[in-house]
């Protein structure tokens, strides 16, 4: 019984070391890379840690259009989390609570829009975008994020209302609150926890978008980090080493909000509101 | 402190559906009433209505003097204690009791002093720092009853307050809500479909069924003249035996009969003219268990009746006997030092003078 206990437990241990290397070995050589001279990373050799540790890359970096990317990246991604975490939030509240003509076809509908690849759509909007005189502006890139985002953040956010007691509101508008007062007090901070998920949800998502922004965007004007960091690919051949500094730099503000949100994540928050 | 004035209120949800129906209800200031009646029969309705989480379809809800129907609940000076407590689940007891005072800006001070002073009343001082999950559900039920009182509301309304605590629980919370309405001297308007809740604490208790009240009186009232079928059977614990039976006269006397047995209807019950109308009509005599007894008549008012004992259950000071009667189960109340077992073949006898009598059709009493 013992033995097999060991036994269980070392295999589940092997299994965890074997996915920890496979997530985070990728990563680590991004780290490496963008602290190795061009040369030495291109010597065909594996090294934890290179001869010369240089910080050249970065500082190189910052006068290769990262800033204004980065703010690009910066720009679009908040202005979607602040605008979708508003609207979904609500849009959720009205599907969640009221009840009107064309609800349910509506939220169907929502999701339907999630159901069509974006390389058939990438022409029409292209088109659209080019006519309206929208190309290469961040407000484009904004407006299509949001079409991304909105439909899972207010599924997501209705699944987290729907379970909230209705007679916490109505227990506050007796206490006092109009409808708007009773969300704000009662609502949101029973729902905390779905918004802090959706908030990392779709800052991951927007942060991360490629294709719309490679596809929309021309110049510096609204070029963001995915689209820079592509483009030490392909302008001046391969640049391994810029690619790795750029995406060290753009994985940390994702890091940063998961960490920073992650307090809010705790489960049981809700218990003993209402006998269940 | 104020009276409360349903008129004509009608509730009709999407779809028809009828939920509250005409009803009709004046409630005295610092009266206790109560809304009885069984699951989906509307009194939760109606008690929504009043507390505006529930808009009316047609009819006007007075509170005071003012007409209410498009005021919003929390513009209406009424408190609310929910059947699942609807406590603040981030909030400690003390915020909890606090919100709406804060929500009307009332001094720190005074807030204070007024969620001290409930705590103390309902004797939970030691919890205001607790949050909900941390607490048992009476102590759960204590707080939302505090949360309504730091208010001093016009009215209180409950809804169903305690049919989510234990029995013994209920039994101590029902006497201190009683003496709460006692101590505060507010309208109080309670929901329940707890029959001994509704006989026990109400100062006057509204049948409902269907949406429609059935009879509204104090509690000995109903009990003692149940204004048809549905409250003669609703009313009472174990329910009202109830059988059908048709008028006869034998000889200047009256009879109920059914099956073999004939049931004297003595002229204090039915008077001699109403029992001539009904002759050779169908009736429902209802005889309240108690008045079904052991052993041979007592007086000429009382009929023997015989029966197979399906079940004698004992309660200790008193014992239910279920039987049947001519093919109607039955239930006796006994003393709890009845002899009589399950199996026993007994004749028992009903004090006909206590008997009540129903229109067949209409469900309405014609008896006294």
């Amino acid at each position: 019984m013992k033995i097999k206990k060991v036994l269980n437990r070392t295999v589940l241990y092997f299994l965890v070391l074997v996915i920890i290397v496979v997530t985070l070995a990728p990563y680590l050589w991004l780290v490496i890379s963008s602290f190795s001279t061009k040369i030495e990373l291109m010597s065909r050799q594996i090294f934890l840690i290179p001869h010369t540790i240089t910080f050249a890359n970065y500082k190189d970096l910052m006068s290769r259009d990262f800033i204004p990317a980065a703010m690009n990246s910066i720009i679009v991604t908040s202005s979607v989390v602040v605008i979708s975490v508003i609207i979904g939030v609500l849009a959720a509240y009205a599907f969640s609570r009221f009840r009107f003509r064309g609800k349910n076809p509506l939220l169907n509908l929502s999701l339907f829009t999630q159901m069509i690849p974006p390389i058939a759509l990438i022409i029409p909007m292209y088109i659209i975008f080019k006519r309206l005189d929208l190309i290469n502006q961040r407000i484009t890139l904004i407006m299509i994020y949001l079409s991304l985002v909105l439909p899972y953040l207010i599924w997501i956010m209705k699944s987290y209302i729907d379970v909230t007691p209705k007679t916490l509101e109505e227990a506050a508008m007796i206490d006092g609150c109009s409808r708007l007062k009773s969300f704000f007090f009662v609502v949101l901070p029973m729902i905390s926890t779905g918004l802090a998920a959706t908030v990392i949800f779709s800052f991951i998502i927007t942060w991360n978008e490629f294709f719309y922004a490679f596809s929309l965007t021309k110049t510096l004007d609204a070029k963001t980090l995915p689209v820079l960091i592509y483009d030490f690919n392909s302008k001046f051949g391969a640049n391994y080493v810029m690619s790795a500094t750029a995406g060290v730099l753009a994985s940390l503000p994702p890091v940063l909000i998961a960490l920073l949100f992650q307090k809010y994540i705790i489960t049981g928050l809700a218990a003993g509101a209402v006998k269940e | 402190m104020a009276s409360i004035q349903l008129e004509h209120v009608t509730k009709q949800y999407p779809g028809g559906v009828t939920a509250v129906d005409d009803f009709n209800l004046s409630i005295e200031d610092r009266e206790f009433i109560i809304l009885v009646g069984p699951s989906g029969c509307g009194k939760s309705t109606v008690l929504r209505m009043i507390a505006g989480l529930e808009e009316i379809t047609s009819g006007e809800i007075f509170i005071g003097d003012r007409l209410v129907n498009e005021v919003a609940p929390k513009d209406r000076d009424i408190a609310m204690v929910f059947q699942n407590y609807a406590l603040y689940p981030h909030m400690t007891v003390y915020k909890n009791m606090a919100f709406s005072l804060k929500l009307r800006k009332t001094p720190k001070a005074e807030i204070d002093e007024k969620v001290r002073a409930a705590a103390k009343i309902l004797d939970i001082e030691a919890l205001l720092d607790r949050k909900p999950r941390a607490l048992s559900g009476g102590q759960r039920q204590r707080v939302a009853l505090g949360r309504a009182m730091v208010r001093n509301p016009s009215a209180f309304l409950l809804d169903e307050p305690l049919s989510n605590l234990d029995a013994k629980l209920r039994t101590s919370m029902r006497a201190e809500i009683t003496k709460l309405h006692q101590q505060l001297g507010t309208t109080f308007v309670y929901v329940t479909h707890d029959q001994t809740e509704a006989m026990t604490m109400g100062d006057r208790i509204a049948v409902i069924k269907d949406g429609v009240i059935q009879q509204i009186d104090t509690p000995q009232n109903l009990y003692d003249h149940p204004a048809n079928l549905f409250v003669g059977g609703f009313i009472g614990s174990p329910q009202m035996n109830l059988i059908d039976a048709t008028v006869k006269k034998v000889a200047d006397r009256f009879f109920a009969t059914f099956g073999e047995t004939d049931v004297l209807i003595p002229p204090q019950v039915m008077g001699a003219d109403v029992a001539a109308s009904y002759e050779g009509k169908s009736i429902v005599i209802g005889i309240r268990p108690e008045f079904i007894s052991e052993g041979g008549p007592h007086s000429d008012c009382d009929t023997t009746i015989a029966g197979d004992i399906d079940l004698a259950e004992s309660m200790g000071a008193e014992k239910f006997i279920y039987f049947v009667c001519e093919g109607y189960p039955c239930i006796a109340k006994v003393p709890g030092k009845s002899g009589i077992q399950t199996g026993d073949h007994v004749s028992l006898t009903i004090d006909c003078s206590k008997m009540h009598i129903f229109d067949k059709e209409s469900g309405l009493a014609i008896s006294h």
